[in-house]
């Protein structure tokens, strides 16, 4: 619309390119679902024609047999895929992690931006920036190793606890290793949330918060009453970005979560596949357990399944979120 | 006298601001000092130590660079890593914003269809996964569209050549930054087009004029964040390939991790995490210098 004026429309020239640009979007929107129809399909696909070639573009004897089997798979204690758990407990870890990132987060986030924004001075709000901001430009894999020792025994990134000096007990230490908070933690904070907030409050007038000020408000009243009701749409952002980036997280799991109960969705899907995909015919057939598994016609369309359902949290969030994610990004890049 | 002690309240006033403005920022100071900055200081002590993960650790100079330096595997995985991210970006960059541009040429009602059908995030894993299901040399898509095309089939992933470019592919479709473009370019104010316009700029020239020095403040943004995280790139390889063919996709990352989590030389990870840093330090240093973000300053 901004490009291709209202009047100019009636011309052969610029009706051609909008249809064509038409196309060109449509075309794209149907590559980009693709992916989701293939997840579908061949997740209620039976066994026999997964492993079919060339693959049924639709499938011919749909079943939900998949849908059947991973609750038999995962029945718990030590099921059949080596799994000690059943599926809907790496469904709850991964909501665990993700709420419980949004639910810190997003207050400390926003404070530090409002305070950013609002409540410093001309001569140290620059320097305070920098502090905040900096790390986004530092590569998180440089932190990995360290984090994973402070981790351990929080906050001694040592491997032994240090002693108190002129003693022999050891400094109190926590060791966060195989918990939640191992990954939930260290995402408490994070800098690209804090410029979506900034961004946003940089735009809220000074007058509106003097206002209030002069009326005896408090700073955390001024914050509450007149802030947060007039970002709701970045508040809406950050908690969709932050949920995102929590369930997709996967370096940072896989390396503080060992334990196996512990796992999220994704990784307990990261490890399925891995056995599924790399399962030689010779072991599936001498294999009893897996014999049973396979005869049971549990395959890619078991992962393809798994699959779903780790992609409909993220779907659900954007179809909620969506009118509020346009109203509510206003990045002013590193500034 | 009035007027000096009105100045003295508006410094207590103030002042107060101020402290509560840090009382504010508190909790994500001290996140922010732990898990931000006092890494950067942790890793530089342990990449100069043999650090051992049951015993003492002891300081071994500049022992640990020279393993890492005379390690075979390191320039394949910084040049498997520097190909990713440089065709990475030049497949993946500009389409987001072109289509974001494109996209708000549609009436308001194909905008807000279109939205959602475009920018639907997937979920990293599922797509990632599904992709290789994609490339599965027997059973996959790909190779059944090329056999019922009557084309001979590829190996894709197990192909040293091509598996560096599959791993580009699902960036490609699944995770483009589109919805941050749109929002940008949403919150340009039409009256300069409709001024533009009355001056007699054409299509071309207003993308030129107004829409690309509207949207390169984020652009450069999005440019550094996007060779950060290349240059990162942990997930597509771990997920689909594990470092194969033949070391042909392993990155530095990947590298590091194997290092530090499975062979438990966290000093050598270190060490070679010290590598990659200085590295991208030098990318996005040369990229502020020559992409800068305002034309004006």
């Amino acid at each position: 619309m901004p490009l291709i004026s209202e009047v100019g429309k009636r011309k052969l020239k610029v009706r051609l390119t909008l249809i064509l640009i038409t196309i060109f979007l449509w075309i794209g929107v149907i590559i980009h679902l693709f992916p989701v129809w293939w997840m579908f399909t061949t997740s209620i696909k039976p066994y026999t024609e997964v492993y079919q070639f060339p693959p049924t573009l639709w499938p011919r004897n749909p079943t939900f047999a998949s849908y059947k089997l991973i609750f038999w798979l995962f029945k718990g204690g030590r099921g059949r895929l080596g799994f000690l758990c059943p599926i809907w407990v790496y469904i709850k870890n991964s909501f665990i992690i993700s709420g419980g990132t949004v639910i810190i987060q997003v207050p400390i986030t926003a404070l530090v931006a409002y305070a950013l924004s609002k409540l410093t001075s001309p001569r140290s709000s620059r320097i305070l920036f920098l502090y905040f901001i900096g790390t986004m430009m530092i590569p998180i894999s440089i932190s990995l190793i360290p984090n994973y020792l402070i981790i351990r025994h929080f906050p001694f990134p040592t491997n032994r606890v240090p002693k108190i000096p002129f003693t022999s007990t050891p400094f109190p230490s926590i060791n966060f290793l195989d918990t939640f908070w191992a990954v939930i933690i260290p995402s408490a904070y994070s800098a690209f949330s804090v410029l979506l907030f900034k961004g946003f409050f940089d735009t809220i007038p000074d007058e509106i918060i003097n206002a209030a000020r002069l009326d005896g408000a408090s700073e955390l009243t001024i914050f509450r009453r007149v802030i947060l009701p007039l970002s709701r749409p970045t508040f809406a952002v950050v908690i969709y970005f932050a949920f995102t980036g929590a369930w997709n997280s996967f370096l940072w799991p896989i390396t503080v979560l060992r334990d196996e109960t512990k796992f999220p969705i994704n990784v307990l899907m990261y490890k399925v596949e891995r056995v599924v995909s790399t399962l030689s015919r010779e072991t599936a057939l001498t294999d009893e357990n897996w014999r049973e598994i396979l005869q049971a016609g549990f395959g890619m369309n078991g992962v393809m399944m798994l699959a779903i359902i780790e992609s409909i949290p993220v779907f659900i969030m954007f179809i909620i979120l969506r009118e509020e994610l346009m109203k509510g990004i206003k990045l002013r890049g590193f500034k | 006298m009035v007027k000096n002690k009105n100045e003295k309240l508006q410094k207590q006033r103030l002042a107060s601001k101020y402290k509560m403005g840090w009382f504010f920022m508190a909790p994500g100071f001290i996140i922010q000092a732990i898990f931000g900055w006092f890494p950067l200081v942790v890793v530089f002590v342990i990449a100069f130590q043999k650090f051992q993960v049951i015993g003492p650790s002891q300081f071994v100079g500049l022992s640990n660079f020279r393993i890492i330096l005379d390690d075979p595997m390191t320039p394949i995985v910084f040049k498997n890593t520097l190909f990713y991210t440089v065709l990475s970006l030049a497949l993946t960059f500009i389409i987001p914003i072109i289509v974001a541009i494109m996209l708000l040429e549609m009436s308001k009602a194909t905008i807000r269809v279109m939205m959602i059908l475009w920018f639907i995030p997937y979920s990293s894993m599922a797509g990632l996964i599904l992709w290789k299901w994609f490339y599965n040399p027997f059973y996959g898509l790909f190779n059944g569209i090329l056999v019922s095309l009557g084309l001979p089939t590829l190996r894709w992933l197990n192909d040293p050549h091509l598996a560096m470019l599959c791993l580009i592919l699902p960036g490609l479709l699944m995770f483009a930054p589109g919805l941050i473009y749109i929002a940008t370019l949403q919150s340009i104010p039409r009256e300069y087009y409709e001024a533009a316009e009355l001056e007699g700029a054409g299509f071309w020239q207003k993308i030129w004029s107004i829409t690309l020095p509207r949207i390169r403040p984020i652009m450069a943004m999005m440019l550094i964040l996007a060779v950060i995280n290349n240059m990162q790139v942990f997930n597509q390889p771990m997920v689909m390939t594990a470092g194969g063919p033949a070391n042909a996709t392993r990155s530095v990352v990947m590298y590091i991790w194997e290092l530090a989590f499975n062979s438990m030389y966290l000093g050598r990870g270190a060490s070679l995490a010290i590598l990659l840093f200085f590295l991208i330090m030098i990318l996005v240093l040369l990229q502020r210098k020559y992409f800068k973000e305002d034309l004006d300053k």
